[in-house]
């Protein structure tokens, strides 16, 4: 095992009030962000929620129309990206194709003039952290696409950078590829120490990494929490339905714990709002069992998942759910009756 | 050159000898009009000034259009005669080339049945190539440069860079630049030829360091003396005379200018050679060769036609000036103008 | 093996009219110069000095017009790629006009702008910035410049193809990793679109070998390249078998420069 390069020095980020417009189009409105020391936050959010136009802005290719970036409490905003010590490992990796994968890694080193006895024992130190020790003399399109994964993470982390941005980088990773990168990623980040701005659409991929994730829609950001925080707690509709599967429902509070939806069907649940106020309810698929709400309904869809069945089901009130059951014995045909229910403290109010 | 081509041409022998033996009468022979001729000659301004002198008359008097190609090419001539697809009816044709391609055997005899020379001054009345004009190289000057008549006079004075400063412009062609050399080194006119090559070229060392530019094409030196690029230039007569005409700054020495007869011929194996003739015919009209001189000033060989030409204009024709200048010797150049063009090329080349 | 046979069928009028046009020309052109079984004309082609120095002079011209064309092409083509598409309809315009004009036209145009009298010289000396014209005209400079004015085409398309072919990404990732704007040049622009750099040069230094017009016209009959000579020898001295025997040299060398640039293109692709 490779030794940590030495003389890191990870700092915090701050961004606040960023405003950014492309003619019409509103990519950032108003978004701020506090990202503490050695931290990994996932940007999360559909394509078109602004979060590449964030990243871009703190990597500093993007000027912002207003607002600020502050690195160690240091207004960063008008510094050009080579200037801003920032290591970024982009959607496609974009390593350079005409130089080797030793000499993509020493680029940054070359850039910032470190002599030549130094380079040399840093990118092999780097390149042993990613595990590639022995490619240093192929290029890029001798490598598959894990191995170049690792180089652009190698070339990202290099130089010591202040911040590491990770754009969508497992993307154009086969399934299981991926998983084992996003693992290798967390641990290597966690043992640098890096403060780290990861940015994925992919929901569960968020939850497998972060300390942290930032919600974004329509250039907002949406909640920042932890990852049990948003799957547990969304602070809104989009939140709920982005992050995991989710039965979604609105109603009005009618007395304390019940709000009755529209349709007429009254759900007992713990929340504190008033009577009268509208209000949001989540379900997830997963925590139906026994309770004291009853649903009785028709299976209109059955798919056998391994560990669980997933149940599309038809409600004699009128709604339709889905429904999470352990895989214990015959899957259920469309058709046949169940019944299905809930306890007040599995159902989300916000 | 195939078997195909031997056998035409041994056809065609045998239908020139049976044409000559002069058996059957012309005008029973005559054969069918073509819609159209075609007549091949330099282009730019001759084209216009044949038109109104003998093109649009040769339409009138057989109902033949005239369609005309340039430029006059002796290459193209060649591979038309050799691949038996002769497009050109009549063409124009350089005064070397003229005997190179007799000797070659690419042209046409003239019928003197139908192309009347009579009128021709003995010399140019040639078996093979009818002597269509006269033109000469000539010092073109600009009257600004040399006030009060004091521009140079003969070659020695062209050669005298002190006496008559200024850039100057020749030809890149070994004629007439070759003589012109040897007649400024004291040699007399009538005694030019045999060219001594050594001789010539090292008195050219001399002006190359004065000429800006050597030119390759006819206009070039009236443009260049416009310009002003050059003050002195070598050209060819009507060149210098169209501007004049028009008023331009310019004015002709022609003391020992380089004379030459311009020259058409009928190539071998011409789709109307008969209708070509015909054509050199309406070209060997006085009246018509007036017209054209008038044009171009460029004089027409027969003798009668100057009788045709205005007062104004005859200044202007070299006819005028035949004692003062010299004549170029085609045959010469048919002998060694490939040493001397190669001679030429090489002193060009010649870091100076 | 038969369908990858029928794959060549579209091919096929292409490469006949390859063959009619050009190859059998060329096979043609190559028997002349061999014409009676003899290698005279290759003899004096590579042994009289004058040929020599006209092979030479066409080469040292080719040269000088690849590297300015290649000086002033790069730029051009890399502005081209990097601009919004509208300024670059706009260059492009610029850039091809010259392709579009006829020679002579052209040629006529440099005379009123590079003469003794012409504009350039009265401004600068009008400007007094000389007290005699320079000239830039009917010389070397002139030969030059007009060929690099019908040349610069062939050189700006290659590297404006190579240049939009570098991934942008590439270039955020080097500026990201330090690099100012001259090494992100030196290091990324210019290692991808080498390529186009040698397509380009290849092309224009091809076409250089053979120009005949523009030096003819501008040179003032100092230049003298190959292609001029072989004229010569086409339709004034007649002599077939040498024009040929020229041209075939002059075929073989621009195969072996083809031949080279190919080479090294694919070494520096590797």
């Amino acid at each position: 095992m490779a030794t940590r390069p030495t003389g890191l020095k990870a700092a915090d980020l701050k961004v606040s009030g960023l405003q950014k417009r492309y003619g019409d189009v509103v990519a950032l409105d108003g978004v701020s962000l506090d990202i503490a020391s050695g931290e990994l936050l996932t940007i999360l959010g559909p394509s078109g929620s602004g979060k590449t136009t964030l990243l871009k802005v703190v990597a500093g290719f993007e000027k912002p129309d207003a607002g600020d970036v502050r690195i160690d409490g240091a207004d960063i905003t008008a510094l050009p990206p080579a200037r801003r010590d920032i290591g970024m490992v982009f959607q496609h990796y974009a390593l350079f194709p005409h130089l080797t994968v030793r000499a993509n890694v020493a680029f940054p080193l070359e850039m910032r003039n470190v002599p030549r006895a130094e380079i040399d024992k840093r990118v092999s130190e780097t390149l042993q952290l990613v595990e590639l020790g022995g490619y240093e003399q192929r290029l890029p399109k001798q490598l598959s696409g894990g191995q170049q994964q690792r180089v652009a993470l190698a070339r990202a982390i290099v130089f010591n950078p202040r911040l590491l941005l990770l754009d969508e980088p497992f993307g154009a990773l086969d399934r299981k590829l991926r998983e084992t990168m996003q693992l290798e990623v967390r641990r290597l980040q966690r043992r640098l120490g890096l403060t780290t701005i990861f940015i994925t659409h992919d929901q569960e991929e968020a939850l497998v990494l972060s300390d942290r994730i930032a919600v974004m829609n329509k250039g907002r950001i949406q909640q920042v929490a932890t990852t049990t925080e948003i799957y547990e707690r969304p602070a809104n509709d989009f939140v709920a339905d982005f992050v995991g599967e989710s039965n979604i429902f609105h109603g009005t509070v009618t007395e304390p714990g019940v709000v009755s939806l529209e349709g007429g069907r009254r759900l007992f649940a713990n929340h504190s709002g008033k009577v009268g106020q509208r209000m949001g309810v989540l379900m997830r698929p997963e925590r139906f069992g026994r309770g004291t709400n009853v649903f009785a309904g028709e299976v209109k869809e059955a798919v056998y998942l391994g560990v669980s069945f997933k149940l599309r089901i038809a409600c004699d009130d009128g709604l339709e759910l889905i429904v999470r059951q352990p895989a214990r014995g015959p899957l259920p045909a469309p058709g046949t009756r169940v019944n299905v229910a809930i306890e007040p403290e599995d159902i989300h109010v916000f | 050159m195939n078997i195909m081509n031997l056998r035409r041409r041994q056809a065609m022998g045998l239908a020139g000898a049976a044409a000559m033996s002069g058996v059957a009468p012309a005008l029973a022979q005559e054969p069918p009009k073509p819609a159209q001729i075609v007549v091949n000659h330099s282009g730019g301004s001759m084209g216009s000034a044949m038109r109104k002198a003998f093109f649009t008359g040769y339409e009138k008097k057989y109902g033949i259009r005239v369609v005309e190609t340039s430029p006059a090419d002796f290459g193209k001539l060649r591979a038309m005669v050799d691949s038996g697809n002769v497009e050109w009816d009549v063409t124009e044709i350089g005064g070397q080339d003229a005997i190179r391609a007799v000797e070659m055997k690419l042209v046409e005899k003239i019928d003197d049945k139908i192309v009347d020379r009579s009128k021709y001054p003995e010399k140019v009345r040639t078996p093979y190539v009818f002597a269509s004009s006269v033109y000469t190289t000539i010092i073109g000057y600009r009257p600004d440069a040399f006030k009060n008549d004091s521009h140079p006079k003969s070659w020695a004075d062209w050669w005298d860079v002190k006496k008559f400063p200024g850039a100057r412009s020749m030809r890149n062609h070994p004629t007439d630049n070759l003589e012109f050399a040897l007649i400024a080194d004291g040699v007399p006119m009538d005694k030019v030829y045999p060219i001594d090559f050594d001789r010539a070229f090292k008195k050219l060392d001399q002006i190359k360091p004065h000429v800006n530019v050597w030119w390759s094409t006819g206009q070039q030196p009236a443009q260049l003396l416009l310009d002003k690029e050059v003050v002195l230039a070598t050209g060819w007569n009507g060149r210098f005379y169209d501007i004049i005409k028009k008023g331009g700054p310019i004015a002709i020495e022609w003391n020992q200018g380089a004379l030459k007869q311009g020259s058409f011929v009928i190539p071998r194996g011409a789709k109307n050679a008969y209708w070509g003739q015909k054509m050199l015919a309406e070209m060997s009209i006085p009246q018509q060769q007036a017209i054209y001189a008038s044009e171009l000033g460029y004089p027409g060989l027969n003798l009668e036609s100057l009788n045709y030409v205005d007062a104004k204009v005859k200044p202007f024709l070299p006819t005028q000036y035949i004692d003062k200048q010299f004549w170029i010797d085609d045959s010469w150049y048919a002998e060694n103008g490939t040493k001397a063009l190669e001679l030429w090329n090489a002193w060009l080349l010649k870091k100076a | 093996m038969s369908s990858r046979w029928l794959g060549a069928w579209p091919a096929i009028p292409a490469l006949l009219l390859l063959f009619v046009f050009f190859l059998y020309p060329v096979v043609r052109m190559l028997g002349f110069s061999i014409e009676g079984g003899t290698l005279d004309w290759y003899t004096k082609a590579l042994g009289e000095s004058l040929y020599l120095q006209v092979f030479w002079n066409t080469f040292e011209i080719a040269f000088w017009v690849t590297l300015i064309c290649l000086l002033l092409g790069y730029p051009l083509g890399f502005l081209l790629a990097t601009t919004t598409p509208g300024w670059a309809t706009v260059g492009f315009i610029f850039v091809l006009l010259p392709l579009w004009t006829s020679v002579l036209v052209r040629t006529y145009a440099w005379m009123v702008l590079l003469g003794r009298n012409g504009v350039f010289n009265r401004m600068m000396l009008e400007a007094g910035l000389i007290s005699d014209p320079v000239p830039m005209l009917n010389n070397f400079s002139g030969v030059l410049i007009g060929m690099v004015h019908v040349l610069l085409p062939y050189m700006v398309l290659p590297i404006y193809g190579a240049v939009r072919r570098v991934d942008p990404a590439l270039v955020s990732a080097a500026e990201g990793l330090g690099a100012s704007n001259s090494r992100i040049f030196r290091r990324v622009y210019l290692p991808l679109t080498l390529p186009g750099i040698f397509a380009g040069s290849v092309i224009v230094f091809v076409l250089s070998l053979g120009f005949f017009i523009t030096p003819a016209l501008l040179g003032g009959g100092r230049v003298v390249m190959l292609a001029v000579m072989i004229e010569q020898q086409i339709h004034q001295t007649l002599n077939w078998p040498f024009a040929a025997a020229l041209s075939a040299v002059l075929l073989v060398f621009t195969l072996a420069v083809y031949a080279a640039a190919q080479r090294f293109t694919r070494s520096a692709d590797a």
